[in-house]
């Protein structure tokens, strides 16, 4: 069965050999394509939902969507983004399809202090110390602009000749993964208009970017769940991207851009967060968007009265004014497209996952216990507590992480296998880095078998696998 | 050989090993008659390389501290007297080989001979017809620039408790800059090459292959010694990078001679001086005198020792007089004597004349050419500096003398005068850093007075060329650059030269994608290679066999990650790319591959009789299969291969992953305050980084 409503971005239009799983687009519709003139420093503002077909062309000037140019007269299809495209000389532009919303807009002054931005951290590159060159963090609240801000300046850095080093810690959304997922990326090859960041690795020739990512699994939907969790796995990425650099002196003289999710902005937790990532990345510019409290707060903490030495610049961003709110729909709709490609991929390279079956007893799962349980390791699991038999084996009941036997509440979920062995300890599941993601398509507890669907044809060999209560279940993924 | 069993063979392999091992064991100092008996014990059985090698890293490892240099000398002596293939398979291992020596011992004089002993493994082996290095350089430089990175990172440390404020929350868990001792993961020959290609070439002339396109990114941004900026105009950036280049190469003396406290002294003395003026970016007259001091004492720089010099050897191995290596052995033991360039070469010429007048670009490619250890008198020293190729050997060799020599009247004096100046005021401001800016650092012997802190820093400071300071400064986009500071009021205002950058000045762009290129030749070879990307993708998208069933492939480990150069595959020449790739990676059983026979999808694993599949490799631009090598003729899986060889390579990847746990440790013991840190968790983690290369298949 398709799926009415989830079609990817880049998805149905162009007709693949292959059948491209759930890509089934609307009938294509006749659509009458208009022209739309900007003149400088201004945009195109739009929503498109997921699903609807949503196309522009550059037919002359200059434009750039999150930072990434627009080639002239190609198509790009932004079905479900919300963005804007910009031009700094002035363009024309061809639409077609529908739009949620969609105007143009001459308040643009966010722009200028973007790439002035840029600018900034070129200089800082330039002349960048013995350490390297800057590492920004960019807080604020949600829907704020934050990673329209990270993925232009990264956009441009790329164009400048940078190898920056992107992090997304954000698991609501994935970056080059599917949402549960902290994300770092040495990013060198040019970004792509539709894709971003581009796609990781895959077995065949690719027309998007390659980013090989490092990938951590957060299996919750915001920092404050397990923030011991999360603190552990930033100190962790931060020793592996300290490292890289070390390995790496373009990348280190690019330096690291972090995006965040607004749950930092947490005074009630003095900022326990955002303080750990300062030190641990050794962050020397916070750019603060969209909230004056989170700005005076921060600029207290880490600029004011400070030594030079010790004084990280505080510096107030301005959000975007097209920014909006994507809504709960929407974000799961997100959700959703970013684990369907993890499986499918796109349609331009469109992939096959596998099917793989196999006994409990050759599996080492741990569930990924919700703070609601974390006090009580004898309560359940959401709906289905009463499903799991929860088997204590070589991690303390006070761990975030149990080993658990499979069970059918387990359907539909995603699970990450870590490189870590099946039989490591709690710190290690936690702490092991991503290798792939698994869907858990059935688990038929008569028999004793699991069967999941794999990115990859091969099996995974005797790796810990983590289940946790994010992304939510996922029902039709393969109906 | 063919008919015999693998198994028969490994047994063979095991009764010599053993002998090997007994011999190994009673090897308790540097007994060069022993030595050699093991080397002829390894010479006549190099079939049983592999497990000769093995045995000897395993006793290396497990070997009291005292008996792992003689163990290192075994190594040493077989892979310069024998070669190939104990060199390949002593080099997959030698990083864990020898940082673990290095690290388990604390005896000065025994880590400077492994020190010395690595300079060799770098040079070829002397009078042989062999030019290549005994080890590849992607074998020994992680090793080296470990040893740099530990040994700055002990001086900085020993620096840090002035430094670091009390409180706060920055002080409470900074990463590692500088984290440890093992923090480069070790680049083990590569592998797949001679899996893939058969055996018709040896392992390392394959290995040389690979290795000789291994980017250096250090190097690559090695800027030119300053020595012409005495009239530029001052650029504060330019006296930093000065300094930076200066830090440089007293850290690559420092890791030459890491027990010479002079050196440490210095060097944390020229720290405090970039932390000042990295602090408060000194102007005017201050920012001319640092220049001026630092513009002199780069110009004054001597050139490097002959590259493999004559070791400064421990008495306990070194023979009283320079002989040729393997004297006949005597009636009693004598100690072992490494070979050494040194021994074929002159020493370096005294360092006590006056600077002869050389144009700046003579005098850095002089250098250059010293420091790779050219006499004057060979064809490419008088080929490089044009000017020099008419003048008489004896000329040259004063040329050579000179250039040690450097001006030092009034540097001292300059240095003197800005100490007192008061033009470092911030060191003992605000943030509570106690030291002035030439005083004894921690680990100094006697405080040394300016004077006698250049004349140290004339003696011991390499040349320029090769150790110099990143270029900061791309060599594109420079011109029209603004500098903008990280202030609220630099956002504000539009700067169209911003956009310039992105756009006019990369006036060349794609049509398909929209990427710009320089206008320069670079830019256009670039585009051309990024255009003829374009075709070749398209092409390879419209082969039918792509659409048959591409896969996600699994994300790579930490270590993988890490040792990962991202490049952009666009404008890459292929060569360029695979040596990216492939270069810094473990290249473990299911990294080999086989190319696929034209119109072969499928084959049968002749081990384990599975199915195997091809698939399409972006880097070779070919269908390969993957996790694949020959096994008697035919394509088997490279871990069914690997299993019947049972190679040594699981504990080679075993001792690499405990090498990068210990950086994880040490990172950890610097910041012990972060909450939730456990030391041994890391560990545990650690050691499985490694099991990559044991995946099983599905
Ligand atoms: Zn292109
Ligand atoms: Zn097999």
């Amino acid at each position: 069965m398709a799926l009415p409503g989830l079609s990817l971005p880049g998805l149905g239009l162009q007709p693949s050999a292959t059948p491209v799983y759930g890509g089934a687009a609307p009938p294509p519709v006749e659509q009458i394509a208009r022209r739309e003139d900007l003149p400088p420093q201004s945009e195109w503002r739009f929503e498109a939902a997921f699903g609807q077909q949503y196309n522009i062309r550059l037919l002359s000037g200059q434009a750039e969507l999150f930072g990434v140019e627009l080639a002239p007269k190609q198509t790009y299809n932004l079905s479900g983004c919300k963005g804007a495209i910009f031009t700094w000389q002035g363009c024309q532009l061809e639409i077609t399809g529908d739009a949620e919303s969609e105007y143009s807009a001459k308040e643009t002054e966010y722009a200028v202090e973007w790439l002035n931005l840029h600018g900034m951290l070129e200089t800082a590159r330039d002349e960048a110390q013995p350490d390297g060159g800057p590492r920004v963090l960019v807080v604020g609240p949600d829907h704020a602009g934050k990673s329209s801000l990270v993925r232009s300046v990264a956009a441009w850095a790329v164009k400048a000749g940078r190898t920056p080093t992107v992090v997304n810690l954000d698991p609501r959304e994935g970056m080059l993964a599917p949402p549960g997922s902290l994300t770092a990326a040495a990013v060198a090859s040019q970004l792509d208009v539709e894709n971003g960041y581009g796609i990781p690795p895959i077995s065949g020739p690719t027309v998007t970017p390659i980013q090989t990512p490092l990938i951590y699994s957060y299996p919750y939907a915001s920092s404050s769940e397990k923030p011991a969790v999360y603190k552990a796995l930033l100190t962790r990425m931060a020793l592996s991207v300290t490292n890289k650099l070390e390995e790496d002196a373009t990348a280190k003289q690019s330096g690291i851009i972090i995006d965040t999710p607004g749950s930092l902005n947490d005074p009630k937790s003095n900022y326990d967060i955002l303080n750990h990532i300062v030190s641990e990345f050794n962050i020397n510019l916070i750019l603060s968007i969209g909230s004056e409290k989170l700005l005076n707060d921060l600029t207290r903490r880490f600029s004011m009265g400070k030594a030079p030495g010790e004084s990280v610049p505080v510096l107030r961003i301005s959000r975007p004014g097209g920014t909006v709110e994507r809504d709960a729909v929407y974000m799961k709709q997100l959700r959703m497209s970013q684990l369907r490609q993890y499986f499918f991929g796109n349609a331009k390279e469109p992939l096959n996952p596998h099917s793989h079956s196999i006994n409990f007893g050759e599996l080492g799962i741990y569930r990924a216990k919700s703070s609601s349980d974390a006090s009580n390791t004898s309560t359940g699991f959401g709906a289905d507590d009463d499903d799991y038999t929860p088997n204590f084996g070589t991690t303390g009941s006070d761990g975030d992480f149990e080993k658990v036997t499979p069970s059918a509440a387990m359907t539909g979920s995603l699970i990450a296998i870590k490189f870590c062995p099946a039989s490591s300890d709690g710190d290690a599941v936690r702490d092991s880095a991503v290798m792939g993601f698994l869907y858990v398509a059935e688990v038929d507890e008569a028999r004793k078998k699991m069967r999941f669907l794999a990115p990859h044809p091969q099996r995974w060999g005797d790796r810990a696998l983590v289940w946790g209560s994010w992304p939510e279940v996922v029902a039709d993924l393969l109906t | 050989m063919a008919a015999r069993s693998p198994r028969g063979s490994l047994s063979g392999a095991s009764d010599i090993a053993s002998d090997f091992e007994d011999s190994l064991k009673d090897l308790q100092r540097n007994d060069r008659f022993a030595i050699e008996n093991l080397t002829n014990i390894a010479r006549e059985s190099t079939e049983h390389a592999q497990a000769i090698s093995r045995v000897l890293e395993n006793h290396i490892k497990a070997t009291a501290p005292t008996r792992k240099l003689p163990a290192l000398y075994v190594l040493d002596s077989i892979v310069k007297n024998v070669g190939t293939p104990y060199t390949v398979y002593l080099g997959r291992g030698l990083y864990s080989t020898f940082m673990e020596s290095y690290g388990s011992n604390n005896d000065p004089t025994t880590r400077r001979a492994m020190d010395n002993l690595l300079k060799t493994w770098k040079e070829p082996v002397p009078g042989s017809m062999d030019h290549r290095p005994v080890f590849p350089p992607d074998v020994v430089r992680p090793i080296e620039s470990a040893l740099i990175r530990w040994k700055t990172g002990m001086l900085q440390k020993q620096n840090q408790p002035q430094l670091q404020p009390q409180g706060g929350y920055r002080s409470t868990a900074t990463p590692p800059q500088y984290n440890g001792q093992y923090a480069v993961p070790p680049v083990p020959v590569q592998q797949n090459a001679y899996n893939a290609f058969g055996s018709q070439q040896t392992p390392q002339q394959l290995a040389g292959h690979a290795v000789y396109h291994t980017p250096t990114p250090m190097q690559q941004h090695y800027a030119a010694p300053p020595t012409s900026v005495l009239h530029a105009p001052i650029d504060v950036q330019v006296v930093k990078a000065d300094i930076s280049s200066l830090i440089s190469r007293l850290q690559t003396q420092f890791a030459a001679a890491p027990y010479d406290t002079q050196v440490q002294t210095k060097l944390s003395q020229i720290l405090d001086l970039q932390r000042a003026v990295d602090a408060k970016p000194p102007f005017g007259d201050s920012l001319r005198q640092v220049r001026d001091i630092v513009a002199a004492l780069a110009a004054g720089l001597p050139p490097l020792p002959a590259p493999t010099p004559q070791p400064h050897a421990p008495v306990q191995w070194q023979a009283p007089t320079p002989t040729p290596q393997w004297q006949p052995p005597a009636s009693f033991p004598l100690p072992y004597q490494p070979q050494t360039a040194a021994s074929y070469m002159q020493p370096p010429p005294a360092q006590s004349q006056p600077l002869p007048i050389l144009t700046p670009g003579a005098l850095s490619s002089l250098q250059a050419l010293l420091a790779n250890g050219q006499k004057p008198s060979t064809p490419q020293m008088r080929t490089a500096v044009p000017a020099l190729s008419s003048a008489s050997h004896t000329q040259l060799n004063n040329v050579q003398n000179n250039v040690a020599a450097a001006p030092t009247a009034n540097t001292a004096d300059l240095l003197a005068a800005l100490a007192k100046s008061g033009m470092f005021p911030i060191m003992s401001a605000p943030n509570a850093t106690p030291s002035v800016p030439f005083s004894a650092s921690v680990a100094a012997p006697p405080a040394s007075s300016t004077a006698s802190l250049l004349q140290s820093l004339q003696s011991i400071l390499p040349p320029a060329s090769q150790n110099g300071t990143p270029t900061m400064i791309p060599a594109q986009l420079v011109a029209s650059k603004p500098r903008i500071p990280f202030s609220a009021a630099a956002l504000k205002q539009f700067r169209p030269e911003l956009v310039r950058s992105l756009y006019d000045e990369q006036p060349n762009q794609c049509s398909n994608c929209g990427r710009r290129f320089l206008a320069n030749d670079e830019g256009r070879a670039k585009k051309a290679r990024h255009l003829d990307w374009h075709f070749r993708t398209n092409q390879r998208m419209a082969d039918p066999n792509t659409g048959r069933g591409q896969h996600r492939s699994w994300f790579v480990d930490e270590m993988e990650w890490i040792r990962l150069t991202e490049f952009d595959p666009s404008t890459t020449t292929a060569d360029a790319a695979i040596a990216a790739t492939t270069a810094k990676k473990q290249k473990g059983p299911q990294d080999q591959y086989v190319r696929a026979p034209a119109g072969v999808t499928r084959n049968t694993c002749s081990i384990c009789q599975e199915e195997m599949r091809s698939s399409y490799s972006e880097e070779l631009q070919d269908w390969v299969f993957m996790n694949a090598a020959m096994y008697n003729g035919k394509i088997a899986h490279a871990t069914c291969v690997e299993e019947i060889k049972k190679s040594s390579l699981q504990s080679a990847s075993g001792a690499m992953a405990a090498a990068l746990s210990g950086a994880y440790a040490g990172g950890r013991r610097q910041r012990s305050e972060t909450p939730d840190s456990a030391l041994g968790k890391r560990k545990a983690e650690g050691a499985l980084a490694g099991a990559g290369a044991r995946i099983k298949m599905g």
